[in-house]
């Protein structure tokens, strides 16, 4: 469903992405983690056409994102994302935040909108905070609403950027429980993250990435049980020894 | 203070009222033209559109290397020439203020607007807003929030400067009472008094605007 190949893009002289080719097919859940810095988010964000590249082609579900002709909004509308920050508007309630997509995106009535935000915002476990606003949530509340946020486009596909790195530790499980519970309905997850064990619990790949490369993008029990890359291996020692 | 004489002030007071209202009128007139004004050309500069941008920059930047006072005298003369007839005191100095007011809250507006952060924008574009959308629902409305004690302050030193109307023969509040003082002789009861009006609404404009910003900053 979302396919990279030989992707690369600089900022100015400095490359972020070198030459990065991987896919995500439909119901996958892919983890991308790799060291701060080495370009992991700038992929993810180059999935939906939030950071353009310059070398290379991404296309989802068929519409190439780099194409002038692609209407970039359409294609953003059907790929739900999720922030490391967030990213709630901070003047709407939570109920408006989850309704807003729907009625100006996608001209959903009114009525109809507060029902489908509704039974998200209960699936995630917040049905009574709806008419709250978000200052007034914790961290990981508001990235629960974020996340109901995304699914009430009815996307085709999740991406997550580092979605629990900005949380209190108590709060990282609230999340992780929704996303695990999105990945056991089948949703097709892109997930930039170094919760390993949710990557152990439910990815079926796991990308490595080290300075703009993709080093290692292997099935994870590949990964886990035997990475190739020194690199890889180094990384996993580390964030795996506590 | 024996000779101080109040009822010069009482009896005057509906002339005075009249002075006002044009002071005000034009106060409020030339905010919400130079805010809208403002708002379009922080926009344009933003969202950098070619050659636009590169005007209302220089557009900006000339209104704000010019003193008021001489752009409330040109518009005076330029005005009727350009529209062909007299258009009166009042609508040049409008003019003036809209178009001298639009330079500096648009700087204010820009400023704003930079104050919302880039992620707001990048979540508005990720559930697919287009551009205007994501100004319209996500990013002005929080700029202006952020902006009110400062457009509230910038209303306040426009208040005080419509008082340059004078140059033109605009009968505001201050010449109002000059007439008066003049016609009657009473320089002191008058002047005394006009600063007192003055102070009083300006600075109980500055209290409410520092009483915002503790609030909106909470």
């Amino acid at each position: 469903m979302i396919h990279l190949k030989n992707v690369s893009k600089w900022y100015d002289s400095f490359q972020v992405l070198d030459n990065c080719s991987t896919s995500v097919s439909k119901g996958e859940v892919v983890v991308v983690c790799g060291p701060s810095g080495s370009g992991k988010s700038t992929l993810i964000k180059a999935v939906n056409g939030l950071e353009p590249v310059q070398k290379g082609e991404i296309t989802v579900d068929g519409m190439v994102v780099s194409d002038k002709k692609t209407n970039l909004n359409h294609l953003r509308a059907r790929i739900g994302m999720v922030f490391q920050n967030f990213e709630l508007f901070p003047h709407m309630s939570v109920l408006e935040n989850v309704k807003l997509g729907q009625i100006k995106v996608l001209g959903r009535a009114d009525d109809a909108s507060e029902v489908k935000a509704k039974a998200l915002l209960d699936r995630v476990g917040l049905a009574d905070h709806a008419n709250k606003f978000p200052s007034q949530l914790s961290g990981g509340q508001q990235q629960r609403v974020a996340i109901a946020r995304g699914l009430a486009m009815d996307p085709i596909a999740m991406l997550f950027d580092e979605p629990t790195s900005a949380l209190d530790p108590e709060m990282i499980n609230d999340v992780l429980d929704v996303m695990v519970e999105l990945a056991h309905d089948g949703m097709t997850m892109m997930v930039v993250t170094h919760e390993m064990g949710f990557a152990k619990k439910v990815a079926d790949r796991v990308v490595f990435m080290d300075e703009g490369k993709i080093v290692e993008d292997a099935k994870k029990d590949d990964f886990f049980g035997s990475p190739r890359s020194d690199r890889a291996q180094l990384f996993l020692s580390k964030i795996l020894s506590h | 203070m024996g000779d101080f004489d109040f009822a010069i002030i009482y009896n005057n007071i509906p002339f005075l009222f009249e002075g006002m209202k044009t002071t005000l009128l034009l106060t409020v007139a030339a905010v919400i033209g130079g805010i809208v004004i403002g708002t379009v050309l922080a926009i344009i500069r933003i969202a950098n559109v070619p050659i636009l941008a590169w005007i209302a920059a220089a557009y900006v930047n000339f209104f704000r290397s010019l003193p008021l006072i001489l752009v409330i005298f040109w518009l005076y003369f330029l005005v009727p020439l350009v529209l062909g007839r007299p258009v009166g005191a009042f609508s040049s100095v409008l003019i003036a203020f809209v178009l001298f007011e639009a330079a500096y809250y648009s700087e204010i507006i820009r400023a704003g607007i930079a104050s919302v952060s880039s992620g707001q924008v990048a979540a508005a574009r990720a559930i697919g807003m287009t551009y205007t959308q994501c100004m319209r629902f996500i990013v002005l409305p929080q700029a202006f929030k952020a902006m009110i004690p400062v457009l509230l302050t910038q209303a306040i030193i426009l208040f005080q400067d419509t008082s340059l109307v004078y140059v033109v023969g605009l009968k505001d509040f201050l010449v109002s009472a000059e007439l008066i003082a003049n016609r009657d002789q009473k320089l002191i009861e008058m002047f005394m008094f006009v600063a007192v009006v003055y102070f009083t609404i300006c600075f109980a404009g500055s209290l409410l605007s520092s009483h915002l910003q503790r609030k909106l900053s909470t």
